[in-house]
């Protein structure tokens, strides 16, 4: 097995990390860049409890080979919060009571986040399906949901008034991700 | 979990020449959502993982009355597919019975068929639409229906130095509808306890002139139901001839017992499963012709 150098950005910072390619992103963001809000369950994909954001989708970060993540733009539940400012989706995710153990909370809320993205609108049952691959075993999906609807709303009456709320492009991104140096593990 | 080395050929010519060199260490990943799970529990130990990432086989089109997909276009992309919805709405709807988005977003439609379970979900609807596989290997390449890729479960006739790098499926012929319906434990997240698949093509006079019925989880590989067809074939499409077919289908399917249901069950499954999918591919026909 040969080690190899892999190159990707993390809440839009370039970091390269030296590894065994077979390791899983999972791995690699708790262990290597001691990001530990993905949590690792159930190891397989069944649970969304590592689910990050992979260029602008929901994924398992348990089922990432680390060598697949190469170029790739990751955002992980540590990026949400902007500025010492949480997220919109993680500030109603308190006021609903959408936490219990918070085990599932960090894949739920990338699940959401994912969601944001590209559907700005979500429908209930939208919303039920952005986070079907995403377990709770205690506080239940009803104010995960309704913690989702609310930050939709407030986000859709935040970017109708000013511009901040935009979507950033590609080409954002990467005029961002300019101004840090790489980090190396 | 075993450490493979790992390569992401750029080109297919460069992904077959390193399968040609590896011969059985090596093993194909694409988006890894079954593989990686068996890496991680010891069933597979490869040594060396040729990664499909980097090769163009995303492509949904169509060209010259077939409709070719790359092995690399995911369930999330097939949902997205305004061109599938519109003439393999079986296809889609399968598509959206596989897992949850995260899994969706990453497996593939030619892992879906290589990995070869018995309840892969996109393997009923392709044969109701009677796709063909495209394999190549470096000096070869053949195209195989794909109801004779499968050799059993998890088994394939692809050999070790060849890919699947695309799924080609004839264009539709006109008073066509289809359908999929899955049985799973709960919506998402769910392997299927069955699953049926069906396609109408009716005549001028509104005969039924073709008729495919594909079962899912309820034998050792995906499977038609032969029977089942011929009997549609020729008659008028009707509630009758459909509860007929559906029984047929499910005296023909072999499933077994496992820790999803019980054979019996998948048996008595088989038949309210085709009977509705048949009903609601005659419902889409009807709405068609009014």
């Amino acid at each position: 097995m040969t080690e190899i150098m892999v190159r990707f950005t993390v809440n839009k910072r370039p970091v390269s990390v030296k590894t065994e390619p077979s390791r899983t992103l999972l791995n690699v963001l708790r262990d290597d860049l001691k990001l530990k809000g993905a949590k690792e369950a159930c190891g397989q994909g069944d649970c969304g409890a590592c689910v990050v954001v992979m260029d602008g989708k929901a994924v398992n970060s348990c089922l990432v080979l680390i060598a697949q993540a190469e170029g790739a733009d990751i955002i992980t539940v540590e990026g949400l919060a902007e500025n010492g400012k949480l997220h919109p989706l993680q500030e109603h995710f308190i006021e609903n009571w959408a936490f219990q153990c918070g085990y599932c909370a960090s894949g739920m809320l990338m699940s959401a986040y994912a969601l944001l993205l590209k559907n700005p609108n979500p429908t209930r049952e939208e919303i039920q399906d952005a986070i079907s691959g995403n377990l709770c075993r205690c506080t239940g999906y009803h104010e995960i949901m309704e913690a989702i609807e609310a930050s939709a709303a407030d986000l859709n009456m935040k970017s109708s008034n000013t511009c901040d709320q935009k979507k950033l492009s590609k080409g954002d991104m990467h005029e961002r991700l300019g101004n840090h140096p790489t980090e190396i593990y | 979990m075993g450490k493979p080395d790992y390569f992401a050929p750029q080109t297919v010519d460069e992904a077959l020449e390193t399968l040609a060199k590896q011969s059985s260490g090596a093993k194909i990943i694409a988006g890894g959502t079954d593989l990686i799970p068996r890496m991680r529990s010891g069933m597979m130990n490869p040594a060396l993982l040729v990664d499909l990432c980097r090769l163009p086989l995303n492509h949904i089109e169509i060209k010259s009355g077939w409709l070719h997909i790359g092995a690399r276009v995911t369930h999330s992309e097939i949902l997205e597919s305004e061109l599938l919805a519109v003439h393999y709405p079986a296809l889609v709807e399968a598509a959206r019975a596989i897992a949850g988005p995260p899994i969706r977003n990453r497996g593939t439609i030619g892992g879906n068929i290589i990995n070869a379970s018995p309840a892969a979900d996109l393997a009923p609807p392709l044969l109701v639409y009677d796709a063909i596989v495209l394999l190549v290997k470096a000096d070869a390449e053949r195209v195989v229906p794909l109801a004779e890729l499968f050799t059993g479960p998890g088994r394939t006739i692809l050999s070790s130095d060849e890919i699947l790098t695309e799924i080609r499926v004839p264009l539709p012929p006109p008073d066509t509808a289809s359908n999929f319906v899955k049985l799973g434990k709960r919506k998402a997240m769910a392997i299927a306890v069955a699953s049926a698949a069906t396609r109408l093509t009716l005549d001028g006079d509104g005969i039924i002139f073709q008729a495919r019925v594909a079962l899912g989880s309820v034998a050792p590989k995906p499977m038609r139901s032969i029977g089942a067809e011929s009997l549609l074939q020729g008659k008028a499409p009707g509630m009758e001839i459909f509860t007929e077919a559906a029984r047929v289908a499910s005296l023909e399917s072999s499933p077994i017992t496992d820790l999803r249901a019980s054979a019996e069950y998948r048996k008595k499954m088989v038949a309210v499963l085709v009977r509705r999918s048949l009903e609601a591919t005659w419902g889409q026909l009807g709405m068609e012709n009014q």
